[in-house]
């Protein structure tokens, strides 16, 4: 026998043993900060696979280092030590979805969060979706009607638009989101409220919101609480957008509401401190703008018909929208819509600040009609505010008769803006409600 | 060529354990996973490990797979078949064609010496009231446009490509850093619609694409303006949306490659980026490049170290205000902070020199004022200052203008004004000839009907 002869069944169990490491990598922890685990062993894991510790705890592989692989865990439900052993999937990390989530708050392992039943036939899903090519991209065209008179008619949202909800706490910035929700019955959409580290009780009472008002017939609730844990708080978004795409390519309409990308914002930054990032302004990781970018790239109008609409949520603090995170965040949607804690402790609600407000799409969702009395209608609000501001001290007697006709029909124009919670108005409605400016109120 | 193994993987950077040491920075390299050829670009080389920054995705790829050369590096289109065609930030087509027969040039083009660059050109008109007034644009300028998030700055990029390259017959290059690809898909339509887009190169790396993406974008599409420079001798007209994100997306490979940050997080090699890339926007004596490109003003804050940078650059700036575009006055041009090299009574004449002076002049007497008047009521001011008041409100008013591309959104037809009836209005407006007609007549029109 020769030498080569004898080499090769020494070979073939070198070769069996890495194929079994394939299967059943295995590591032991080593290190652990926080959610941050790090495991020795593991040689043969891949990038982001999916790998559990003992019955103990779920994640992902998030860095592999040279003796060392780093986890970041998703779940865990009891104590790790030093020395529990590790185990790999063989798979990416992903979520899971199940079609039967309508009309139930579950988070992005498919567990009903009422019952705290996993969905049997719950199926996986992506964390992360793929970016959406530009050629499979068509023209934002159609409007997506909130019911709300200042946002149809003023700064109108289309199918596939990403339209922003930024303001202080206590504005009515989820209020806007719901309102939207409400208004999409019978308009063959379906809607993900995605509620990010949010007070259980929080989200109980969204729940019992929309399904007061039959919304929670073609709606998802996708939550992750503050007790989740970061990492899950940080993919929920993704996942709720992965989710939306399941239904945008099955040829439906979408509209996902985030609330809110603050949170979103946060925790990621504490991830990525405690992972030993770089950080940046305000202490940010760098790729903080591409988080929020590719995921709110996602929201489109595709070429095949479906479409994605995304309201994402931000708080502000003292009113300051040109902080750092919120710049970014306006800089990725087609427009905003600013709200003002001193509209709303006036009474005006929506508290929308009509000079700040934007829509980058305007009258190409709109029809024509609401095209044209919306144009006319913000045209004049914006020159009555900004009049009003200049000539505050100014006696309205010593006014002419044109500029006291223009006060009263801004004056007008802002009492009829006013709408309670889930008081949806048709765009009929709204065309009779602004046509004539001049009569009684 | 098989240079060596994955050593270690993290979310936007692998290194590799070198088995052949002749492998350099900016050399392209892949692994092959699930049936896919996953490429990376090195950045530093440490004796025999390489560190590289992935262009595709990276999940699932493993310790140990085996790293591969791509002779060449990173490659775009070099020949007129860029005309009509959509690039990705690697060479690679994004719009479903294929082109036959590539003959591709490597992204990384040396700069030109000081005896190439030419300095001459000639006045190049845009139609747009405010920016021909306060900042004039010359052949083989460099003019950027600046400004916080959502106050147009896409839209004036959108309207200098309707307005300029639809007039100029030349070849142009767009090239679209970091912004949303919504954008992208309607500018491809639009060109398309008025049958530019095969006079057109396009490149493309948005802001749902990673890091690498974004940053090589600029290089890629340099490099096809330059062919149309070099090769065609062409003047080359090139939109840049928006420069910013290429120096944001280099502080995001700067970060996960672990190098010290500078202020604000951006990376430690920031002027040298950006002087690598401005320097190749040059003209020379055979051809030339005039540039219009946006900057994002990050958090509202102009004195953002990687804007400062930007500015260096530039041969004129068109800034645009939050506070200017929350009044409804479109474009929103802060006049204060507006400039061009070009404006001098050599570049532009006395005549309008004189008239940018007095008009910049009447707008800062008119932001005191206006505060005076808030608290006094308009019938305190002396009769000068009221002339000052509302005759720089009419002028303001004046300098909006309706834009061709916000037409379908506004329902206000676009206007292209000339620089003469320009000059003409605003001396009409400061020198009161109009001073019996409302200030809102003067909102969104063109040039002032002399009937």
């Amino acid at each position: 026998m020769s030498i080569t002869q004898a080499s090769d069944p020494i070979k073939g169990r070198i070769e069996a043993i890495k194929e079994q490491n394939n299967v059943y990598g295995v590591g032991r922890v080593a290190r652990m900060k926080g959610y941050i685990v790090e495991v020795s062993g593991m040689e043969n894991v891949g990038y982001f696979e999916r790998v559990s510790i003992a019955d103990k705890a779920e994640g992902y592989v998030s860095r592999i280092g040279r003796g060392a692989v780093t986890i970041e865990l998703v779940k865990q439900n009891a104590p790790l030590f030093v020395g529990d052993e590790v185990s790999a999937s063989g798979e990416v990390f992903g979520a899971y979805f199940s079609m039967d989530s309508i009309g139930k708050v579950v988070d992005m392992f498919a567990e009903d969060k009422m019952t705290g039943n996993i969905f049997k036939d719950r199926e996986p899903i992506g964390a992360i979706p793929a970016p959406i090519p530009i050629m499979d991209r068509t023209k934002v065209h159609r409007p997506l009607y909130t019911g709300l008179s200042s946002i149809d008619m003023m700064y109108p949202i289309g199918r596939g638009q990403r339209q922003l909800i930024i303001g202080d706490k206590k504005t009515g910035k989820t209020q806007i989101g719901l309102d939207a929700i409400v208004n999409q019955r019978g308009q063959n959409t379906i809607c993900i409220y995605v509620a990010l580290g949010k007070s259980k009780k929080t989200v109980k009472e969204v729940y019992a919101d929309l399904l007061a008002r039959g919304a929670m017939e073609y709606t998802i609730i996708l939550a992750a609480f503050q007790d989740d844990g970061a990492p899950a708080l940080y993919m929920t978004p993704n996942v709720a957008l992965s989710i939306a795409n399941i239904y945008m390519r099955a040829g439906g309409d979408v509209l996902v509401v985030l609330d809110d990308l603050t949170t979103h914002a946060n925790i990621y930054r504490e991830i990525s401190l405690l992972a030993g990032k770089v950080p940046g302004r305000d202490a940010y990781p760098a790729d903080i703008f591409y988080l929020h970018a590719s995921l709110l790239e996602q929201g489109c109008q595709h070429k095949d018909g479906g479409s994605i609409t995304i309201l994402p949520i931000v708080e502000t603090r003292g009113g300051e929208i040109t902080d750092y995170v919120s710049t970014n965040i306006i800089s990725i949607t087609d427009g905003q819509i600013v709200l003002s804690a001193k509209a709303f402790e006036k009474g005006q609600k929506p508290a929308l600040i009509f000079g700040l407000s934007v829509s980058r799409l305007g009258g190409a969702v709109q029809t024509d009609e609401m095209k044209k009395l919306g144009a006319a209608v913000r045209q004049e609000l914006l020159a009555y505010l900004e009049t009003r501001e200049v000539f505050e001290l100014v006696n309205l007697d010593e006014m002419n008769d044109e500029m006291r006709r223009k006060l009263a029909r801004g004056n007008t124009i802002m009492s009829r803006i006013n709408q309670y919670k889930f008081s949806p108005l048709t765009p009929d409605e709204m065309l009779s409600r602004f046509s004539n400016l001049d009569g009684e109120d | 060529m098989k240079i060596g193994k994955i050593l270690t993987i993290s979310n936007m950077s692998i290194s590799v354990l070198l088995e052949k040491y002749e492998v350099s920075n900016r050399d392209t390299i892949y692994v092959e996973h699930d049936g896919q050829k996953v490429f990376f670009e090195i950045a530093n080389v440490d004796g025999s490990v390489a560190v590289a920054i992935p262009i595709g995705s990276i999940y699932g790829l493993k310790k140990g797979l085996d790293v591969y050369l791509q002779p060449g590096g990173l490659r775009i289109e070099y020949s007129d078949n860029i005309l009509g065609h959509v690039f990705g930030a690697f060479g690679e087509t994004i719009d479903n064609t294929v082109i036959e027969e590539p003959q591709t040039k490597n992204i990384y083009e040396k700069n030109l010496s000081m005896a190439e660059i030419d300095v001459q050109g000639d006045i190049l008109k845009t139609g747009i009231k405010a920016l021909d007034f306060f900042a004039p644009m010359q052949k083989g300028f460099k003019m950027g446009l600046l400004g916080g998030a959502g106050i147009g700055k896409t839209v004036l990029i959108k309207e200098l490509i309707n307005n300029v390259y639809k007039g100029s017959g030349s070849n142009s290059v767009f090239v679209g850093i970091g912004e949303r690809s919504r954008e992208g898909r309607e500018l491809i339509d639009d060109m398309e619609e008025s049958n530019l887009l095969e006079k057109l190169g396009i490149v493309f790396g948005q802001m749902g694409e990673n890091a690498m993406s974004r940053s090589r974008a600029a290089q890629s599409g340099l490099t096809i303006a330059e062919y149309l420079r070099d090769e065609k001798y062409q003047d080359v007209l090139l939109f840049i949306d928006n420069i910013y994100r290429f120096l944001q997306a280099n502080s995001e490979i700067s970060a996960e490659l672990g190098n010290m940050p500078i202020e604000s997080g951006y990376s430690t090699t920031l002027l040298t980026e950006i002087s690598e890339v401005m320097e190749r926007i040059n003209s020379t004596d055979t051809g030339s490049i005039t540039s219009f490109q946006a900057i994002y003003i990050p958090a509202d804050d102009i004195t953002d170290l990687a804007v400062n940078s930007i500015m260096t650059h530039l041969d004129g700036q068109v800034v645009l205000s939050r506070s200017i575009a929350e009044k409804g006055i479109y474009p929103a041009v802060d006049v204060f902070n507006t400039n061009s090299k070009l404006l001098s009574i050599e570049g532009v004449g006395e005549r309008h020199f004189k008239l940018v002076e007095k008009a910049v002049a009447y707008f800062a007497r008119y932001n005191e004022l206006e505060e005076i008047v808030a608290v006094l009521g308009i019938d305190e001011l002396a009769e000068q200052d009221m002339n000052i008041f509302y005759r720089s409100r009419k002028l303001r008013n004046y300098f909006t203008q309706p834009m061709f591309v916000t037409e379908q959104f506004t329902g206000i037809p676009g206007q292209f004004v000339e620089l003469e009836d320009v000059l003409r209005d605003a001396e009409d407006i400061l020198e009161g000839r109009y001073d019996h007609h409302d200030e809102a007549d003067f909102s969104y029109i063109g040039a002032i009907d002399q009937n």
